[in-house]
């Protein structure tokens, strides 16, 4: 590569540390007692010849003891009746819909084992988020409440409906109000469910409350174009995106479907048309889309709304009352920059904000209307129904319960007593609620303080449907007969509202049947039946059209202005920004064994929440990584470790929620710190920034953080480009003509692919970094779950993890000569500190390479990893005696190796093997013992399985027949799996791309994966980012 | 007085006589008529019905023998779902007692056909009625002839054998006195050998060359033996657990010829070749054999009452066969791939299936054994558009060789395992 462009997944590979060398210089982090034996005493010391033939006595006695054991008879149970649909060994797939997307479900012999994106979803086109692949698992989590509670005591349902009933009839009776509380409910039926339900008691009322809630988006919609909705956002028709602190790829709205739209002005296909989106985030914290970003610039969050203000300034050519300038003229350059973008593209801009400030909300709009973003880019007359939660209701609620004036509440799908910020007002409120029901599955903190548990089903095991965007109407089937004495929460609805259908099921059909079908021009009992078969109908959507600005700017900015100052931290104080994390999100996840170990999209940590701080503002601090620190504010304090962010803004900390829940079940509780009191209630809102103290404990607590753990040892893995250079040469920075001299073993003998020859190909410019894939694959693949402690110990099992790298923005010019001067003076370190705030980050998915010259198969002294025909590298399990040679030997590093027999040692109790949970593995994969080496498998078993199904077809294997489940699941379809023997194939097409290069192709491996090049659209300026 | 008496006695002599000979030829005439009916009812009403049990319809005999008009039961058979149609309050009930099955309409049978086998159902019923009670008194004197027979069978055995060994003492003793008559000297020399023997063995026994030799084998021979015991552990050929139901193989797949496919479904379909479920069993055994202990442990695990032809699921407990043919966890084995695609008959390795009483595992299913099929056959491509292409290439490569399974990639070590 051209360039001399410096990448580092850690400040501790950046800076060397002692520790990191040492670490390094093994393959396996913790070296093996063996070898202390062998160099210590061990055998210098003697070992009488008595105790040597007793041991050896001993032990030949105890082995063949052990060895002789009955072989154990194995019985078959086959179905007394068996299901027509259901034939042993071949998996069924049922359409429903998880959290408003379209999805497959696929079950084996009557129990789903995993999910996947329905491929015509209107929203990711197919691809799931982590959580949705996760969310299987919580089917079967021992966790769940398993028969319904009346004040602690398990009750029976007839019992729990008389004493519902008459205490809800008492309440209405006595003037006290009801109060249904519920996350947004996007699903038509069940809104009708609970229409009826305050039909028949009047006092009712429905609150929507979301733990992570955007109010401020919908009122300032309100105050702005008279219509409270959370609009329609297409970045796919948005040629400069401009984005303050939303993670649009990540957790903000509807994270999968914007990444589909953001991929698709971005990817392989928009680059051969030599197109790409211009994308510019401004955040004090680093997010998933941050990293993303073509240039980011990093903003204090007290100068958020100002960057906002300077903006409306840039583009109006107006100046609002009290403009100020921002801290970093850096920041304040790339506004002005950003402007002349927007205004550039306009009515093919967008810009967006991830604040739950109205204010801030309507200065937006005001900026988009401008751009003429109303219309293209943005879609009022389509909305969303993601996000229905209003703030202010549910604080008004609370003040009424306090006053005594609520005799009942219902709490579905909401954990107030966990997520609510002021938790003594909560306590306080509910206190004085007679009738407190918790429809919750799980006893969490909320239902803990609930009189009546009428446990709620699984969603695997529930009827519904869902209208998540305006237009599209999903369905929602049971694949599996509840597995403990649960119920519907919409049917103890209808039965406490003694409706004339108290079976769900008939209520949304009847539903769908009167109301809904006809609108996907279906009808009837067909019609039904056809549904059930696409998951769906969508209808035309109404033409989206412009929209005139009628909000009040100056109000808006003022009030910008004044809470940022309120926002801005004394000398003393930092800001604090609490956000969501990739895997547990708000913390309705946070007993998935799966999402606690899925590493951070950026700071690549497990099992933890932290706080990032910015290396030199750490070092301002005296604060080292790892170091535990208190925040304090509200008169609420935490205590979290550090962490060193680079992107990180000074002055700031970032903080994600979601973690320290203390009734998640055996796998969340405890884990991390609960950062949800620090919100505060300001405007009509809930806000999530704050200003704190933060102060050094002294306490250190290592965090169990992957980003090290497989190096390559500095070799240069990343290629990168501008778009600007793409379009010159569309091989800049590919690396294409370099020569290297090829050494090869294997020049003698050639080895044929005569049938098929599978490769990847993965598009750097298309892939997020949201870790989907490594949930995908952990459900495909039956990979275990080893727990912080083990992942601090470099031992966690993915078989396919991306690196994040980073590298300064400034091309390395400044830091370059740092490094090369050899000594690094006290200035330029400092000078290099700042730098850390200016990073661009690239993604890597990185697997088994499958290289046709594999390092690792030779190696092998027993012959278990060998080549197949079919260009695998193949992994026989039960040959291999776990020498871990090939380990060593792989230059990728994607080589796993069990040190524990995950599947059956009480150490992971908690995640993947108790009293259900092994039901969710898949059958076609055998789990691995103790001892084994293991490794992505090109999920072999779905190869299998599509040629057998083509061979019993007999037609030849059609390109698509195999995906594999990384693949799958990708919502920027960044990884494309196919045969290189076919010439037609996808993949085929993507290698051939211009921008293909081979990861450490010059070791001559021949890996079968070929990675594509990123690009970056970034503006060209004197900017130091 | 005696002339009274005696005319009286030729009158009821005469009477008897023509009242029997009208009996004798009435009852001749039934007879005729119940053949006939039970001609018609084998070929016609047996599939569904039984006589003494219900079966897909109900028992016929209990029906006709209490059914006094005829003429509503040739209707019934005629055309049952007209009856049903016009709302006959009987009718309507049988039909809903079983399941709303329709009967056939039978317009083909006259009148007089259905008459005669309404009199054979009859008759049967009533020989059934009779067998009890017969059967009552009959049972002990049955069963003491044969009980007798049998012991005296056993006893003339024992007999013959008790003279059969005397006579052959007999003969040797003779023979012996015969020899020592003849022979003394003959008797002689066969001792002088003997003595020679011995000395030989002692002689080989010095012999330390020989000694070794001798343990050497008996070393080669314990090794051998313990070598092949320790190469098939865990080899299970000829595995024949005893199952919960003496189920037959050869009876179903070789006598009665039912394709295996017919119960084990999963074969061309799926990875498993799968056990039946009980209801493919019930498809036959609700009519076949339903009085066999065996058939009955069946109906138990289903929670079935073969009187009233009712589940019931509480009673339900299923059946747990023993598995004879065990694949380790690690290896994956696909049915459908070989029997569908591969066209592989089952007996290739389940063995002759069609004459086990009881199955027992034929082949050793051990790696070694896939990999020599895997070698040998070749692939079953004919008509197969999958293998066109695939064939194509392979001949580019390899001319002159056999498409056998290994040729292509049939013996990579992901086929089998992951």
């Amino acid at each position: 590569m051209d360039s001399n462009k410096k990448y580092w997944k850690g400040l501790e590979e950046l800076n060397k540390t002692p520790e990191f060398v040492e670490k390094n210089k093994h393959e396996f982090a913790e070296p093996l007692p063996i070898e202390e034996v062998l160099s210590g005493a061990g055998l210098a010391s003697k070992t009488p010849r008595r105790d040597f033939l007793k041991a050896l006595g001993f032990g030949v006695g105890a082995v063949t003891l052990a060895a002789c054991q009955k072989v154990p008879v194995h019985k078959s149970i086959p179905y007394l009746i068996k299901p027509e649909e259901v034939t042993p060994g071949v998996a069924n797939y049922y359409t429903s819909t998880y959290n408003g997307h379209a999805i497959l479900v696929k079950t084996r012999e009557g129990r789903p084992i995993k999910i996947e994106g329905n491929p015509n979803d209107l929203l990711a086109g197919g691809g799931l988020s982590a959580q949705g692949q996760a969310s299987v698992l919580d089917l079967y989590n021992s966790n769940r409440v398993k028969d319904p509670k009346i004040n602690g005591g398990d009750a029976g349902w007839e019992q729990l409906d008389d004493f519902v009933i008459a205490q809800l009839t008492a309440i209405q009776a006595a003037g006290k109000g009801i109060r249904v509380i519920t996350s947004t409910v996007h699903s038509p039926s069940t809104q009708a469910v609970i229409a009826d339900f305050i039909a028949k008691y009047p006092a009712t009322k429905h609150i929507n409350y979301d733990a992570y809630s955007y109010s401020g988006i919908i009122r300032a919609n309100q105050q702005s174009f008279g219509k409270a909705v959370i609009p329609h956002y297409n970045f796919d028709k948005a040629d400069v995106i401009v984005s303050f602190a939303a993670d649009f790829l990540g957790s903000w709205i509807s994270g999968e479907e914007f990444t589909r739209q953001y991929v698709s002005n971005r990817g392989s296909k928009s680059l051969e048309e030599k197109k790409m989106s211009r994308h510019i985030q401004f955040e004090s914290g680093m997010s998933v889309t941050g990293t993303n970003a073509d240039n980011r610039f990093p903003i204090k969050l007290s100068e958020e709304g100002l960057a906002l203000v300077a903006l409306y300034n840039a583009i109006s050519g107006t100046t609002l009352p009290g403009t100020k300038k921002l801290t970093s003229a850096n920041a304040d350059t790339a506004i002005v920059l950003a402007a002349k973008e927007l205004l550039a593209a306009k009515g093919k801009a967008l810009v967006v904000c991830g604040s739950n400030s109205v204010s801030k909300q309507v200065l937006v709009n005001a900026i988009n209307s401008l751009l003429g973003s109303y219309g293209t880019t943005i879609d009022l007359d389509n909305p969303s129904n993601q996000y229905k939660g209003n703030d202010a209701e549910f604080v008004a609620f609370i003040e009424e319960a306090k006053r005594g004036e609520i005799g009942a509440a219902l709490f579905l799908d909401a954990n107030p007593a966990y997520d609510y910020f002021n938790r003594k007002d909560l306590k306080d409120a509910l206190a004085k609620i007679k009738l407190k029901v918790s429809f919750s599955d799980q006893s969490d903190e909320t239902a803990s303080l609930c009189n009546v548990i009428a446990p709620n089903h699984h969603y695997l095991e529930s009827w519904g449907d869902d209208n998540s965007i305006a237009g599209y109407y999903t369905v929602v089937q049971p694949t599996i007969n509840p597995v403990y004495n649960t119920r519907q929460a919409e049917q103890s609805l209808l039965i406490w509202s003694g409706s004339t259908v108290q079976d769900y099921y008939t209520y949304v059909r009847n539903n769908w049947t009167t109301n809904l079908l006809a609108l996907g021009g279906l009808s009837g009992e067909a019609g039904w039946e056809s549904l059930l078969q696409t998951g769906f109908i969508k209808t035309t959507p109404a033409t989206a059209s412009a929209y005139a600005f009628a909000g009040d700017i100056n109000t808006a900015a003022q009030n910008v202005i004044t809470n940022s100052a309120a926002l801005a931290a004394p000398e003393d104080k930092v800001e604090v920004q609490l956000y969501q994390s990739t895997g547990v999100g708000d913390g309705r996840y946070a007993n998935n064994p799966w999402l606690q170990e899925l590493p951070d999209a950026v700071s690549k940590v497990t099992w933890d929440n932290y706080a990032a701080i910015a290396p030199k503002y750490a070092e301002k601090l005296g604060l080292e990584e790892g170091d535990v620190v208190k925040i304090e504010a509200n008169g609420y304090a935490v205590e979290v470790p550090v962490l060193f962010q680079p992107g990180q803004a000074q002055g700031t900390v970032s903080i994600a929620v979601g973690y320290g829940r203390t009734h998640a079940g055996m796998v969340g509780n405890g884990v991390g710190a609960n950062v949800y009191p620090f919100s505060s209630f300001r405007g009509g809102t809930i806000h999530k920034a704050l200003v704190a103290s933060l102060s050094k404990t002294g306490d250190v607590s290592p965090l169990a953080q992957t980003q090290t753990h497989h190096s390559f040892e500095g070799r240069d893995v990343i290629r990168e480009t501008t778009f600007k250079d793409y379009v010159k040469d569309p091989a800049s920075g590919s690396g294409h003509g370099q020569h290297h001299k090829m050494y090869d073993l294997w020049e003698n003998s050639k080895f044929e692919k005569p049938i098929h020859h599978w490769g990847m190909a993965i598009d750097l410019n298309a892939c997020t970094g949201c870790g989907a894939c490594i949930v995908a694959c952990n459900v495909e693949n039956n990979i275990p779950v080893v727990g912080k402690d083990e992942v601090r110990r470099r031992r966690e099992m993915h078989w396919i993890r991306i690196d994040r790298y980073y590298s300064y923005a400034n091309a390395g010019k400044k830091a370059e000569e740092v490094e090369e001067n050899g000594t690094v003076t006290r200035e330029k370190e400092i000078e290099k500190l700042d730098d850390l705030d200016n990073v661009t980050v690239v993604h890597q998915p990185m697997l088994c390479q499958h290289c046709d010259h594999a390092p690792c198969e030779t190696v092998c002294p027993v012959l278990a990893t060998v080549h197949s025909s079919e260009g695998l590298n193949q992994m026989a399990y039960n040959r291999c005696v776990g020498t871990r040679y090939c380990a060593n030997n792989c230059p990728y590093k994607v080589r796993r190796f069990n040190w524990f027999n995950y599947w059956n040692d009480s150490r992971f109790d908690n995640y993947l093997q108790n009293e259900h949970t092994q039901l969710v593995l898949n059958p076609d994969v055998t789990t691995r013992f103790r001892g084994v080496m293991e490794k992505c498998s090109f999920c072999v078993q779905r190869i299998q399985a599509g040629k057998l199904k083509a061979k019993i077809e007999k037609r030849p294997l059609k390109d698509g027949d195999v995906k594999v489940a990384c693949a799958q699941t990708c919502s920027a379809n960044a990884i494309i799996f196919g045969d290189l023997n076919d010439p037609n194939s996808e993949l085929s097409k993507a290698l051939k791309s211009e921008r293909t290069y081979y990861v450490l192709q010059e070791l001559n491996v021949q890996p079968g994966i070929g990675y594509q090049v990123k690009v970056r659209n970034n503006i060209e300026t004197e900017l130091q980012a | 007085m005696r002339n009274i008496s005696l005319i009286f006695k030729q009158i009821t002599r005469s009477v008897l006589l023509v009242a029997g000979l009208a009996l004798l030829g009435s009852s001749a005439s039934a007879q005729d008529d119940a053949a006939k009916g039970e001609t018609i009812f084998k070929a016609k009403c047996s599939a569904c019905h039984k006589i003494d049990q219900r079966s897909t319809g109900p028992a016929l005999g209990e029906r006709m023998a209490s059914e006094t008009d005829d003429a509503y039961l040739v209707k019934w058979i005629q055309n049952s779902q007209a009856l049903v149609a016009a709302g006959d309050k009987r009718a309507v009930a049988v039909f809903k007692e079983f399941n709303e099955v329709m009967m056939p309409p039978f317009a083909d049978l006259a009148e007089a056909d259905i008459k005669n086998i309404i009199s054979y159902v009859r008759a049967e019923k009533a020989k059934a009625a009779a067998a009890p009670a017969a059967g009552d008194a009959a049972a002990p004197a049955e069963t003491g002839p044969s009980g007798l027979l049998i012991w005296g069978l056993i006893g003339v055995i024992v007999i013959a054998f008790i003279v059969i060994i005397v006579l052959n003492k007999v003969i040797v003793t003779l023979e012996r006195v015969v020899v020592k008559n003849k022979d003394l000297v003959l008797e002689e020399v066969e001792e002088q050998p003997e003595v020679d023997k011995l000395a030989g063995i002692k002689k080989a026994l010095k012999n330390k060359k020989l000694v070794f030799f001798i343990v050497l084998c008996g070393i080669v021979a314990l090794g051998s033996w313990s070598w092949v015991t320790m190469w098939n552990t865990n080899m299970h050929q000829g595995y024949q657990p005893v199952q919960p139901i003496k189920y037959s193989h050869e009876l179903h797949a070789g006598a009665m010829k039912i394709d295996c496919q017919y119960c084990h479904t999963g074969a061309y379909k799926s990875k498993n070749a799968s056990i039946p479920s009980l209801n493919v069993c019930m498809n036959c055994h609700k009519a076949v054999k339903t009085e066999s202990p065996e058939i009955h442990k069946i109906y138990d695990a289903l929670g079935y009452d073969p009187e009233t032809a009712k589940y019931d699921e509480s009673k339900a407990k299923p059946i747990q066969w023993v598995r004879v043919h065990n694949l380790p966890d690690f290896a994956y084995f696909n049915h459908s791939q070989h029997v569908v695609v591969g066209g592989i008959k089952c007996q290739q390795c389940h063995g002759p299936i069609q004459t086990m009483e009881e199955v027992y595992q034929y082949s050793p299913l051990t790696m070694k054994w896939c990999i020599q099929c895997h070698k040998r056959t070749e692939v079953n491509s004919k008509g197969n558009a999958y293998y066109d292409k695939v064939l194509a290439t392979h001949d580019r490569i390899k001319k002159g060789e056999k498409p056998t399974a290994a040729a292509l990639g049939g013996l990579d070590c992901a086929k089998c395992h992951y």
